[in-house]
């Protein structure tokens, strides 16, 4: 059996089990994402849990509105992803960018890449994300911020649920734009102030006030991470040490980052036009069903953004995993697994999933971290930060260990 | 499929304008990028760079022709000074130009292959086959006489990219006649890339204009007749069977009308790349006049001065009636 996994971020790599997204993230385990992460674990697919965890900076680090974060070392992530997904025998296609597909009726017999090669598969899955390319970033944003995606480098992402006839849906702001911006930049560590930095290393956290002139609570409404589209996000300058520099905002205009004090050299380092604007995404949602398969398609699954308005990494992994799971069990003709709402990553697709059907769901966005889904999920009695709890959960429903189980 | 324009100094055009861009999704009337051919810019992003409006159109110079030969009562080889920048873009395989006497109005223009740009001495070399009256003006002209000159224009040749593709191998030329001029840049290019050329030619006119540039990049020429009442002779067949079986051939070019091309594609193995000649009608160049349109399956209109394919793509479901 022959599975192709299109893209490499989180989901991705939960799917194949490199990293692109990944290398700019850093927040784990902060609310309901501590939840999740231990139920992928019991569910049998921590290894990314694993690796994040190794490499973790600070840990049960709180800032406003988030308790129990986990940050790890973005500069150090992606070598030790790649080194465990070629341990593990996939065979990895670098800087190979899929641009079409060849249909057998509603099946997808293969692929092509950019530079006209075709490779067949029995399933498929696509983990392409919804962020960019440069064209929807100009349309919907304030255009290329040069983030960590490169398209100017390395092409621009391609839908491939809509190479094959698929429609894809957006995600919405409040506006009736569509798309939302990234959430958060990095700051080049050592163009902070001394004494700023020894600070955010020892708590891994610092805020600083944003002069009252310049607190702009519009730029809120147009970002992805709603979880962070709060007010004390403008009022305040977040900082996290990830080893570059967090700042939870999606862009800043540098003179005016310039004026605070302990930022008055300081530099972006992603995007690069971080004082300009950021990336767009949610731009390209396939429509799925809670197994992650796509609706209208025989062999296609879809995981991270691409499977729905989910926000993060944890996310990415969680429904990675999933899809890469019922990629195998489709391919081997068993039925597929949706994970039961008793589960916190089987209610946040499910409930994501019916609500991307609404035009207010288009406008929200679905994470553990925060915002309308940690809400229901602290109402369903679903948020823990009891290991053995959550173990437990998803032993009584008989999921233990499901995802790393040999189907034949 | 790409267009040989995106990108470049003249991308975006005026299709871009109207939402009928080949390459970019969002300027082909999408609402989001599905960017297939990527062309290493955003077509989108230099158009809204350019306060949504379209790149200048080409330029049209006068040139002076500084040699006329006429080795042939049909053919006339006309050597013309240009302006540095515009021979400059004139050195690659596909390079065009449309040509008229500066006293006729632009409905005159004809687009004519460049068979050598020198841009040491800024020379433009040209091959004219008497056709019509567009030709006809052209061959009116002597030297000294002032010619104007539209361009640079790129789309000459299909199948550009397996042309830069192909190094260290066996090429063949397979060319008839006119279809010769063009395809001097391809051997002069192909020769740079350390192939072996093997050049099959029927040249059609009484003196071989092209004799020089085949002695100097083929290591093998074959004087023959190739195509005979629509069909490849048996004579070239049997020779190219056993060229073919030799192996390591690493492209076909086509020099030569459509009816040749088409031969060539049904009898070459399709493991083989080809490149052809561009035989589309062209009036413009630009994309606007709709005179190099060809309509294929499911309604796909391609615009042949701008779309750039491979030669298998050019017949492959087309309409023709």
């Amino acid at each position: 059996m022959k599975v192709i996994v299109i893209g490499a971020g989180w989901s991705g790599c939960a799917a194949a089990l490199v990293l692109g997204l990944g290398n700019v993230g850093g927040i784990m385990r902060n609310n309901g994402r501590y939840t999740a992460a231990e139920e992928i674990t019991a569910l049998g697919a921590g290894d990314l849990i694993g690796i994040t965890d190794k490499l973790t900076r600070h840990k049960n680090l709180d800032f406003p509105n988030h308790a129990h974060a986990w940050l790890y070392d973005v500069n150090k992530i992606e070598p030790e992803v790649r080194k465990y997904i070629l341990s593990k025998g996939i065979k990895i296609n670098f800087e190979s960018r899929v641009v079409d597909v060849k249909m057998d009726g509603s099946k997808i017999k293969g692929i092509y890449t950019s530079t006209g090669n075709y490779e067949e598969a029995d399933v498929f899955v696509e983990t392409t994300g919804s962020t960019g390319p440069m064209g929807n970033c100009i349309r919907y944003g304030n255009g290329c911020s040069m983030c960590v995606l490169r398209c100017p480098s390395f092409g621009p992402r391609v839908s491939i649920s809509k190479c094959a006839g698929i429609d894809d849906l957006h995600g919405e702001r409040t506006d009736g734009n569509y798309g939302a911006f990234s959430g958060s930049c990095k700051l080049a560590k050592e163009t902070l102030d001394k004494e700023l930095v020894n600070e955010l290393e020892k708590k891994g956290v610092v805020v600083l006030k944003v002069p009252k002139e310049d607190v702009n609570l519009d730029k809120l409404k147009a970002k992805v991470c709603q979880q962070y589209a709060l007010k004390e996000f403008a009022e305040n300058i977040i900082l996290l040490d990830t080893g570059h520099v967090k700042l939870m905002t999606s862009y800043y205009p540098l003179s005016k980052l310039r004026k605070i004090h302990g930022l008055e050299n300081v530099k972006f380092i992603d995007p690069y036009s971080g004082g300009k604007g950021n990336s767009i995404r949610y731009l390209s949602v396939a429509p799925v069903s809670n197994d992650l398969k796509v609706v209208g398609l025989e062999n296609l699954f879809c995981g991270g953004e691409k499977s729905g308005l989910f926000v993060g990494h944890t996310e990415a992994i969680c429904t990675g995993s999933l899809a890469g799971h019922n990629a195998v069990r489709s391919a081997l003709k068993f039925p597929t697994l949706v994970l039961p709402a008793d589960t916190a990553v089987g209610d946040i697709i499910s409930y994501a999933n019916s609500r991307i059907k609404t035009p207010e769901g288009r406008k929200n966005r679905y994470t553990f971290a925060g915002a309308e889904y940690f809400n229901r999920m602290k109402e369903k009695g679903l948020y823990s930060i009891d290991t053995g709890r959550i173990r437990n959960r998803i032993k009584k429903l008989q999921l233990l260990g499901i995802f790393n189980k040999r189907l034949t | 499929m790409n267009c040989i324009d995106a990108g470049g100094e003249y991308c975006p055009c005026h299709l871009a304008e109207t939402l009928d861009c080949v390459l970019c999704s969002q300027l082909s009337g999408e609402k989001f990028c599905q960017c297939k051919n990527w062309c290493g810019v955003c077509i989108y992003d230099k158009y809204i760079s350019n306060g949504s409006k379209a790149q200048n159109l080409r330029r049209t110079y006068t040139c002076t022709i500084l040699k006329k030969k006429t080795p042939d009562k049909n053919l006339c080889i006309l050597t013309l000074k240009a302006p540095e920048d515009l021979t400059r873009e004139l050195v690659y395989p596909g390079s065009f130009v449309f040509l008229k006497n500066t006293e006729n109005p632009v409905y005159y223009d004809v687009p004519i292959s460049i068979m050598e740009a020198d841009v040491i001495r800024n020379t433009l070399k040209i091959a004219i086959k008497l056709n019509g009256i567009k030709t006809k003006n052209l061959f009116s002209l002597n030297e000294n006489d002032r010619i104007s000159v539209r361009g640079p224009f790129f789309n000459g040749i299909m199948g550009l990219s397996n042309i830069y593709e192909a190094k260290n191998g066996t090429s063949l030329i397979i060319a008839c006649g006119i279809g010769i001029a063009p395809s001097i840049p391809i051997m002069k290019k192909l020769h740079s890339n350390n192939n072996k050329i093997i050049s099959f030619i029927d040249t059609q006119f009484k003196n071989n204009f092209s004799e020089k540039y085949l002695n100097d990049y083929s290591s093998k020429i074959v004087n023959c007749r190739i195509l005979e009442n629509g069909y490849l002779t048996e004579n070239f067949k049997s020779i190219l069977k056993d060229c073919l079986s030799g192996g390591n051939i690493n492209l076909i070019h086509c020099g030569g009308p459509d009816i040749l091309i088409y031969r060539i594609i049904q009898f070459a193995d399709k493991s083989i790349a080809l490149s052809c000649c561009n035989n589309s009608k062209m009036n413009c160049g630009e994309g606007i006049c709709s005179s190099c349109t060809k309509h294929y399956k499911n309604d796909v209109v391609k615009r042949l001065c701008k779309v750039q394919m491979d030669s298998r793509e050019l017949f492959k479901d087309r309409k023709f009636i």
